[in-house]
């Protein structure tokens, strides 16, 4: 129907603007404003973690910078990490909440889904990332690990078979390690 | 052949007389036929004055339609879309026009303020708004809700953490800002943030109307917050830390540019909902609450255009000059001009 191509452009724009158009700009907006965004979300993130932290949980920017954070996570009762105070890494990337943020182990972990350099193998850190989760639910992940490794999924597969077919020598090990490394 | 002489007025229009076709005796006709007064008329000439191709394009259509379908349909359906596109671009051309005289005025700038100061004159002036322009929503939020904080975890968009801002929903039933969810699709997949269902293809982009007018109404404070750090993120993205006054300048030029491109798109977001309430009252059953709808949109659509005036409007009076306070007036008569006629309309 349309026939002129050339049109003038704001005419054009009319029929359209709060579709096709105005979506259309919003999306560059979103990519000229994300830093901003993950700032503002990362201090959203802040605030609520001080108002109502995790158990046994404890992260904060390291430093002034908003984009890299510490965080504790005190190891279990029940596991063989129990009293382990460990410390991680995190990263969060300029585009935050839609990419996931890098969780690094600083302290020495005796674990399956932790290999020798401190990188972690668990699912939502990697391709299960959903922009809904937050700082929070990814240190509550983190301790679920303790307490239940994923060893389908595993970064050092010797300690995932050693945990699957004789649990008494894993967390022998496991203690041994926490004691050592982490108190 | 009166059905013809529109097409024929404008198609001589389009060829560059200007404004003569106020008094051809032709389009008075035409013009009294589609039962229009006088402002229409002027609406009109407006039309064809500053599209020319596209009027001409209009006509090619119209004179294709008339070959095919039988006449009178085609009178009564071509009168329709006269009467639609004449009510359309009045507004957008008188108010492009301040906001293209603002924009000289502003490139001739030199001094600027920083933005502490300019954001802050926002925030005054949009609380100053609120005070103004919207007791209802005022009233509504002064009403302490019991459960206002639940209501605030439930209206946040879990990927900003904010108030959600143009809430959209997946067709799984999850509600995210429209941007949010937008560049999750893009970054991370259609798959909704909250449950990893597949979300379906374009629809997620729409706004929930409902919801996003009841997150309006229930903080209406927060969405004012959040469009004013909307606009001046704007500001402080584009200017990274001038170092010469040419560049300075420059990125002034910019900064105009896309408080102008908000502004026209408030303004033809304002004509889209107009159209609309016009095409409701159109149909054959009139209902009370779609006008008083339609006169909510309107109204808030209002309300967001005066304050993107106001940032220009601020960041004008920064640098003091008395000419601004004059372009402001224009443009409030104007709004106040276009208010006046949707009424009388409805």
């Amino acid at each position: 129907m349309m026939t002129t191509p050339g049109g003038n452009g704001r005419f054009k724009a009319l029929p359209t603007a709060m579709y096709a158009g105005y979506s259309g700009t919003a999306s560059s907006w979103v990519a000229k404003t994300s830093v901003s965004a993950s700032g503002k979300r990362i201090q959203r993130e802040m605030a609520e973690l001080n108002v109502d932290p995790p158990p046994e949980c404890s992260a904060g920017p390291k430093g002034d910078n908003l984009y890299h954070w510490i965080a504790t996570i005190i190891g279990p009762s029940g596991t063989p990490y129990e009293g382990g105070i460990f410390f991680l890494d995190m990263i969060f990337p300029s585009d935050y909440p839609f990419k996931p943020p890098k969780v690094v182990f600083k302290t020495r972990i005796y674990h399956c889904n932790v290999d020798t350099s401190g990188n972690l193998s668990v699912e939502i850190l990697r391709d299960s990332w959903s922009p809904a989760l937050t700082i929070t639910k990814v240190l509550q992940a983190i301790r679920s690990i303790f307490l239940k490794p994923e060893t389908y999924n595993p970064a050092l597969p010797v300690i995932a078979r050693l945990y699957l077919s004789d649990r008494e020598k894993h967390e022998e090990v496991a203690k041994e390690w926490t004691l050592r490394f982490a108190k | 052949m009166v059905s013809e002489t529109p097409s024929r007025v404008t198609n001589r229009s389009a060829d560059g007389s200007n404004g003569d076709i106020f008094i051809s005796p032709r389009f008075k006709s035409a013009a009294a036929l589609a039962g229009w007064d006088e402002e229409d008329l002027i609406i009109a000439s407006f039309v064809v004055e500053d599209t020319p191709e596209r009027s001409s394009s209009k006509r090619r259509r119209r004179s294709n339609l008339l070959s095919k379908t039988s006449p009178p349909s085609s009178g009564s359906r071509r009168r329709q879309r006269i009467k639609q596109s004449s009510s359309n671009p009045l507004p957008v051309i008188d108010l492009d026009k301040v906001i293209r005289r603002e924009e000289e005025r502003s490139a001739e700038k030199k001094n600027k303020k920083n933005k502490e100061t300019k954001t802050e004159t926002k925030e005054e002036k949009s609380a100053e708004k609120d005070e103004k322009m919207l007791p209802e929503q005022k009233n509504s939020a002064s009403v302490v809700l019991p459960c206002i904080d639940k209501l605030r975890d439930e209206l946040s968009c879990a990927i900003c953490l904010e108030i959600c801002f143009e809430p959209s929903t997946t067709t799984c039933g999850h509600s995210f800002c429209k941007k949010c969810l937008r560049s999750a699709a893009d970054k991370c997949g259609r798959k909704c943030p909250k449950c990893r269902q597949l979300i379906g293809n374009g629809k997620y982009c729409t706004v929930n109307t409902v919801l996003w007018n009841t997150i309006q109404l229930l903080f209406p404070k927060e969405v004012e917050a959040q469009r004013a750090a909307a606009s001046s993120n704007f500001l402080t993205k584009e200017t990274p830390s001038p170092r010469d006054s040419n560049q300075r300048l420059r990125s002034r030029n910019r900064e105009t540019a896309l408080q102008a491109r908000l502004q026209r798109e408030d303004i033809s977001r304002l004509l889209v909902s107009e159209e609309r309430s016009e095409r409701r009252r159109r149909g054959t059953s009139v209902r009370l609450d779609q006008d008083s709808d339609a006169a909510f949109a309107l109204r808030l659509q209002r309300q967001e255009l005066a304050s993107a005036f106001g940032g220009t409007g601020s960041a004008a009076i920064a640098s003091s000059s008395s000419s601004t306070a004059v372009s402001l007036s224009r443009a409030r008569a104007n709004l106040r001009a276009m208010a006046s006629r949707a009424a009388r309309r409805q």
